[in-house]
C-alpha cells in the first residue's frame, strides 16, 4: 500500500509518447522529483513524496521507458533532447508554472538543462549524488562489449550479460548502490524496479545518451547557464558516480555541498529522513513567505 | 547601584562605535560582528536603550552582523528635553543615518514596539532586507484602553493611571517598576524587571515626557495601512499571548497587509527578546537566513551505524572544582565505555586543568563569554554575591547556551553533561523541544540561600528561583536523564527552598542520585604520605603550610592577608613552610614577595600538595575543602562574604565532617592568622571519612545512557 495516494494522475503527450505522471497535495511551491528512466520509475522518490505532500505540492513522473509511460524502441526515442522536453510536457500537463526540482544522479543534467533553458520555471535544484559529465568517468573493469570468462561481479556491466541475465544485472547494480549494511529492502526495491523494463530499452537509452551533454566542456557550459540556487549532496560510498562530480559542481557554482559520509549512490531511499529535512530546509530558502514557522 | 553604563561583564565586545548626530542631537551606534547580512536592531524608545538586545547581539554576531543604537534620550544618546527632538519621523532618520554611518547598504532590520522598522522599510525599500516586528506600535488597531489620563492631575496614581505625564515627572522609577512590570507579566521575571528598571533610570521622567510630547507620525488608519501595503521585503510580525502593551490586531493585521508572516508566542509578554531569549534568537536567526537563502555551506551528515560515541561535556568555569572532579569521572566513565570520546565545552580556568591532562577541548570553546571574567568583576575585596552574580550573568548565560546549541545541532553527541552548567541546565528546561540527546546535571548543592543582610527582598528573589527550579522538574521530569548530587544525603542542608517550598532535603532526596564526593586523591597512608612529600620537595622536618584560593580570580585579597601573616606566623611556627598557590587567575608576580615565602602559580595536581601538607588555608569552595577533610589535614577556612554556597552549603558539609576552621576574613588580622596558622599546625584531626568511590559511582550512572 502506499503511504500517499496522488490527488491527480494524468499522461502528458509528447512525440507520440505516453508520459505518466502524479500530482499529490497543494500549495507552493510544486516540487517536482525528476526520474531516473528507464533504469527506474518513479517509486523511487516514495520516501519523500508524502512528507512533501503536507508541505508542498509534488509531482512526479516515470521517465519514457518504465512504469507506466510508454516504451518506445528507437534510439531517437530517448536522446536527451527528448527526455528534457517530456520534463518540460509533464510541467505543462500538471499545470506547473514553477517548481523546484529535486533530482538524482542522471536526472541531475536534466534538471539543469531545464535551469538553463527554461529559468522561468526553475526555483531551485536539489543534485543528490549528481551525475553529470563533470569528471572523467572512471575505468570500467570489463569493457561492456566484451564478453569475459566469468559472470561474476563487474563482469556483469557487458551488453551480452545484460541480454542474457538482466534480472542477475539488476539485483547486482542495486547491490552496488546500497553498500550500506542492512539495506535489502531498498536492493529488492531497486531490483524489481529495474526489472520492471528490460535490457534493450535500457541499451537504447546508453546509445542515446550524449546528443545534448556529452563531455566534460559541455557539462561546464551548461552549469555557466544555470543562474537558479543549487544544493549539492554527496555520498562518500558512491559507487555510481563517486564524489567528483558533486564536488566540481559545487566549486563550479559556488553552490551549497552537502556531504553524506557512510551513504551509498542512494540517500533518498536509504538515509530518507535527513534527505527530506534538507530538502525542507532548502525549499524553505527558496520562498521564504510562505512557509510558517 | 552602579550605573550599567559603567561596563558590566558583556557577552561580545562592539568592533566599531561612534556617533551620528541629526539636527544637533547625537546618536550612539555600535557594531558587532562581521557576517553578512547586517541586523540593524533598533531601540524602542526613552524608556530603554540598545542594550534592551543585549541577550541577542553575541549570538547574532558570530553569524551576521550586528548593529544596535542609543534612543534619543537614552544610553549614551543625548537627552534633549524639546519635544520637537522626538518627533517619530526621526525614527526613519536615525535608523538611515546609522546604516550610513556605519557603511551599510542594506540591512534587516528588527524593533520592538516603537522600533518602527515598518516606516523604515515602507520608505526606504533599497536599504531594507526585511523587517522583524516584535510587539510592533503599528497603529492598524486601536490600542488597549485602560482609562489611562496622561494629562490628569491626581492625589495618587494607581495602576494605569501611572500613565501620566505629572506621575512620570513626580516618581520616574515608580513608573519604570509598574509598565515593566506590565511588560514581564510571566513568573520568574524579576531579573528582566530589574534590568529594564536600570536602563529607564539612566534617563528621566522630564526627558520621557518630552519624548511622549513629540508629533506622531501616522496616527490615521487609512494612511498607516497605506504605508505599510507600500512594504514590498518580507516580513515577521511577533506577538506574546500576554503582551499587555500592543493588542494582538496590530501585529496580525501587519503580516496580513505585507503577505508576511505572524509568529504567536504563548504565553510570552510584551518583551520576548528578553523573556524568551533563546526562542527569540532561533526566530531571527531562521528569519535572516531565510529572506538570505543561506543554507549550510558545507556540512557532513554521518550515518548513525558509522558515529563515533561521543559526550559533550559542560563544566562550570567558576573554580577548579567542578573541573577537576569532571575529570575523574570522566576517566572512570571511558573505563566503562572505552569507545567514547569524551569533548569539553569549557572555558578558563578548566580549560587549564583539560590541557594539563590532555583532555580534548571543542575548538568552539573559544568562543565562550567568559563566565570566569564575570565572577571577578562581581567580586569585592573577599566579597561575592554570588547568587545576584550569577543572575547578573544572564547575558553570558544566553550567549553560552546559543552556543552550545550551535554545536549540538551542527554535531551529533550521545551524552550531554552539565557539570553546574547554569546556561545548558536553565535554558533546556525554558525550551525543552531543543533537548535532543540524553542530559545528565551534576551539581554538589541544591538551593539558592539568601544572605541575612539581603533582606526579605533578597529572601524572595532566592525563593522565586527555587520556585522556578521545583517548577521545571515538576513539568518536564525527565528532562535531566539523570540529576547527579556529587555528595551525600546528609550534606544537604535543612529548611525549604522558600515558602510554601518544598524541603530542601526531600525534595533533593526524591529528584537526585547521589554519588558520594568525587575526588580523583586518594587520601595517601603516613607511609604513602612521606614518599610523596619527599617527592614533592617537602622534609619530614619542616611544617608545610599550603594557601591557596583554587581557581578562583577573586582571592587574592585572602592571599595578601595570609602573606602579610607571615613573618608572625613564621616566628610562632619556626618550620614553617608557607607556600602560596596564586593559581590560574591571578598572577604570582602580583603578589607582594616576602623574604622566606614561596609563590607559585598554576600548579596541577594541586590536590596531590594538599594531601601532605601540615596545614592548609583556602578559600571556602566545597572542592578543596573537602580533598582536605579526605586527605585529614587541618585548614583554615575563610568563606567568601555574601557567598551563600561557601557560607551555607559547603560549611554544612564540612560541620557533618568535622573538619575545618571558620574564620571571617573582614575581621580576622593577620595576627590572628598567624596565631590561628600557630594553633592548627599540629592539630591532630578526627573527621569523619570520606568515600573514594565518588567518580566510579557517578561513572556508573552515566554510563547507563551511553
Amino acid at each position: 500500500m502506499r503511504a500517499r495516494e496522488p490527488d491527480r494522475s494524468g499522461f502528458a503527450e509528447h512525440d507520440g509518447v505516453r508520459i505518466a505522471f502524479e500530482v499529490f497535495g497543494e500549495g507552493e511551491p510544486t516540487i517536482l522529483f525528476m526520474p531516473n528512466a528507464p533504469i527506474i520509475h518513479s517509486l523511487q522518490w516514495k520516501a519523500q513524496v508524502p512528507y512533501f505532500a503536507r508541505h508542498a505540492r509534488v509531482v512526479t513522473y516515470d521517465g519514457r521507458g518504465n512504469g507506466r509511460s510508454d516504451r518506445p524502441t528507437t534510439v531517437g526515442a530517448y536522446r536527451d533532447e527528448v527526455l528534457l522536453a517530456d520534463a518540460f510536457a509533464v510541467m505543462d500537463a500538471s499545470e506547473t508554472d514553477r517548481a523546484v526540482l529535486v533530482a538524482l544522479c542522471g536526472s541531475v543534467t536534466r534538471a539543469c538543462l531545464m535551469a538553463a533553458t527554461g529559468p522561468e520555471r526553475v526555483l531551485g535544484i536539489v543534485a543528490i549524488a549528481p551525475g553529470i559529465d563533470l569528471a572523467p568517468e572512471p575505468e570500467a573493469e570489463f569493457d561492456f562489449e566484451s564478453t569475459p570468462d566469468t559472470d561474476e561481479g563487474w563482469a556483469k556491466c557487458t551488453r551480452q550479460y545484460w541480454l542474457r541475465d538482466y534480472p542477475g544485472w539488476s539485483r547486482f547494480w542495486a547491490e552496488q548502490l546500497f553498500p550500506e549494511p542492512h539495506s535489502t529492502k531498498q536492493i529488492e526495491d531497486a531490483t524489481a524496479w529495474q526489472v520492471d523494463t528490460t535490457a534493450e530499452i535500457n541499451l537504447l537509452r546508453e546509445e542515446a545518451y550524449g546528443d545534448l551533454v556529452g563531455s566534460i566542456e559541455d557539462a561546464e557550459a551548461l552549469l555557466a547557464r544555470v543562474t537558479c540556487p543549487l544544493l549539492i549532496v554527496a555520498a562518500d560510498l558512491d559507487a555510481c558516480q563517486g564524489t567528483a562530480p558533486a564536488e566540481r559542481m559545487a566549486e563550479l557554482t559556488g553552490a551549497s555541498l552537502v556531504r553524506f559520509e557512510g551513504s551509498g549512490h542512494v540517500p533518498p531511499a536509504r538515509h530518507p529522513v535527513e534527505v527530506n529535512l534538507l530538502i525542507r530546509d532548502f525549499v524553505r530558502t527558496l520562498a521564504p513567505a510562505e512557509v510558517v514557522v | 547601584m552602579s550605573s550599567t553604563l559603567e561596563r558590566s561583564t558583556w557577552a561580545t565586545e562592539p568592533v566599531e562605535e561612534g556617533f551620528i548626530e541629526r539636527g544637533g542631537v547625537r546618536i550612539a551606534y555600535q557594531v558587532f560582528g562581521s557576517g553578512d547580512p547586517t541586523i540593524l536592531l533598533q531601540p524602542a524608545d526613552t524608556i530603554s536603550q540598545a542594550r534592551m538586545w543585549k541577550l541577542q547581539v553575541a549570538y547574532l554576531a558570530r553569524r551576521f552582523r550586528v548593529v544596535t543604537y542609543d534612543p534619543r534620550g537614552n544610553g549614551r544618546s543625548d537627552r534633549p528635553t524639546d519635544p520637537a527632538k522626538y518627533d517619530e519621523r526621526e525614527v526613519v532618520g536615525d535608523a538611515i543615518a546609522v546604516l550610513d554611518a556605519t557603511g551599510t547598504e542594506r540591512a534587516i532590520v528588527i524593533g520592538l514596539c516603537s522600533g518602527h522598522p515598518t516606516f523604515v522599510a515602507a520608505q526606504h525599500p533599497e536599504r531594507v532586507l526585511g523587517i522583524v516586528a516584535f510587539s510592533p506600535t503599528v497603529r492598524l488597531a486601536p490600542p488597549f484602553d485602560y482609562g489611562e489620563d496622561y494629562e490628569a492631575v491626581r492625589d495618587t496614581y494607581e495602576g494605569w493611571e501611572k500613565e501620566n505625564r505629572h506621575y512620570q515627572v513626580e516618581d520616574w522609577e515608580g513608573y519604570a517598576r509598574f509598565f515593566f512590570g506590565e511588560c514581564f507579566p510571566e513568573p520568574h521575571s524579576s531579573r528582566q524587571i530589574e534590568q529594564a528598571i536600570e536602563w529607564a533610570l539612566e534617563t528621566s521622567g522630564e526627558v520621557y515626557v518630552s519624548c511622549q510630547d513629540g508629533a506622531r507620525y501616522l496616527t490615521d488608519l487609512d494612511e498607516v495601512e497605506a504605508m505599510v501595503r507600500r512594504i514590498r521585503c518580507p516580513v515577521l510580525s511577533v506577538w506574546g499571548t500576554e503582551d499587555r502593551i500592543i493588542p494582538r490586531a496590530r501585529a496580525e493585521r501587519l503580516a496580513d497587509l505585507t503577505g508576511g508572516e505572524v509568529v504567536i508566542m504563548e504565553g510570552s509578554g510584551h518583551i520576548a527578546q528578553a523573556r524568551q531569549p533563546v526562542a527569540t534568537n532561533l526566530l531571527i536567526r531562521d528569519f535572516a537566513d531565510r529572506v538570505t537563502g543561506r543554507i549550510p555551506t558545507s556540512a557532513t551528515w554521518t550515518v548513525a551505524r558509522n558515529r563515533p560515541r561521543r559526550a559533550l561535556w559542560v563544566s562550570s568555569p567558576i573554580g577548579l572544582g567542578h573541573g577537576a572532579r569532571d575529570i575523574a569521572i570522566a576517566d572512570e566513565l571511558r573505563k566503562l565505555r572505552p569507545d567514547l570520546e569524551i569533548e569539553w565545552l569549557a572555558q578558563h580556568p578548566v580549560t587549564e586543568l583539560l590541557r594539563a591532562r590532555g583532555e580534548r577541548i571543542h575548538p568552539a570553546s573559544a568562543s565562550l563569554a567568559s563566565e570566569s571574567d564575570h565572577i571577578d568583576r562581581e567580586a569585592g575585596e573577599h566579597d561575592l554575591q554570588v547568587f545576584q552574580a550569577l543572575r547578573r550573568a544572564d547575558e553570558i548565560l544566553v550567549a553560552n547556551f546559543m552556543l552550545f546549541l550551535d554545536v549540538v545541532q551542527e554535531e551529533p553527541f550521545d551524552l550531554w553533561v552539565g557539570d553546574e552548567a547554569w546556561d545548558v541546565d536553565h535554558f533546556l528546561f525554558e525550551n525543552p523541544e531543543l533537548k535532543r540527546t540524553p542530559y545528565v546535571w551534576l551539581t554538589d548543592f541544591v538551593g539558592f540561600l539568601p544572605m541575612p543582610d539581603g533582606g526579605a527582598y533578597e529572601a524572595s528573589l532566592t525563593a522565586d528561583y527555587n520556585a522556578e527550579m521545583v517548577e521545571h522538574l515538576e513539568r518536564y521530569p525527565r528532562l535531566r536523564d539523570r540529576a547527579v548530587f556529587v555528595g551525600n544525603p546528609d550534606d544537604i542542608v535543612a529548611g525549604t527552598f522558600g515558602p510554601d517550598l518544598p524541603s530542601i532535603r526531600g525534595w533533593t532526596e526524591d529528584h537526585f542520585d547521589f554519588s558520594g564526593f568525587v575526588t580523583d586523591v586518594v587520601p595517601p597512608s603516613n607511609d604513602e604520605r612521606a614518599a610523596i612529600r619527599e617527592r614533592l620537595g617537602y622534609r619530614p622536618d619542616e611544617r608545610v603550610c599550603i594557601v591557596t584560593v583554587g581557581g578562583s580570580g577573586t582571592g587574592d585579597h585572602l592571599l595578601r592577608k595570609v602573606i602579610a601573616a607571615y613573618p608572625e606566623a613564621k616566628r610562632a611556627v619556626p618550620d614553617l613552610r608557607m607556600v602560596v598557590v596564586a593559581g590560574p587567575r591571578i598572577d604570582p608576580d602580583s603578589l607582594p614577595a616576602t623574604e622566606g615565602l614561596e609563590v607559585h602559580g598554576y600548579v596541577d595536581g594541586l590536590a596531590r600538595h594538599l594531601s601532605v601538607c601540615d596545614l592548609a588555608v583556602v578559600q571556602g569552595g566545597l572542592t578543596t575543602t573537602m580533598e582536605l577533610t579526605a586527605a585529614r589535614r587541618p585548614f583554615l577556612v575563610f568563606p567568601l562574604a555574601h557567598h551563600f554556597e561557601q557560607n551555607f552549603h559547603v560549611r554544612h558539609r564540612l560541620e557533618r565532617y568535622g573538619a575545618g576552621r571558620y574564620l571571617e576574613y573582614a575581621t580576622t588580622t593577620p595576627d590572628a592568622i598567624a596565631a590561628a596558622i600557630a594553633e592548627e599546625v599540629d592539630r591532630s584531626v578526627d573527621y569523619r571519612p570520606v568515600e573514594t568511590d565518588g567518580a566510579e559511582r557517578a561513572a556508573a550512572m552515566l554510563a547507563e545512557l551511553v
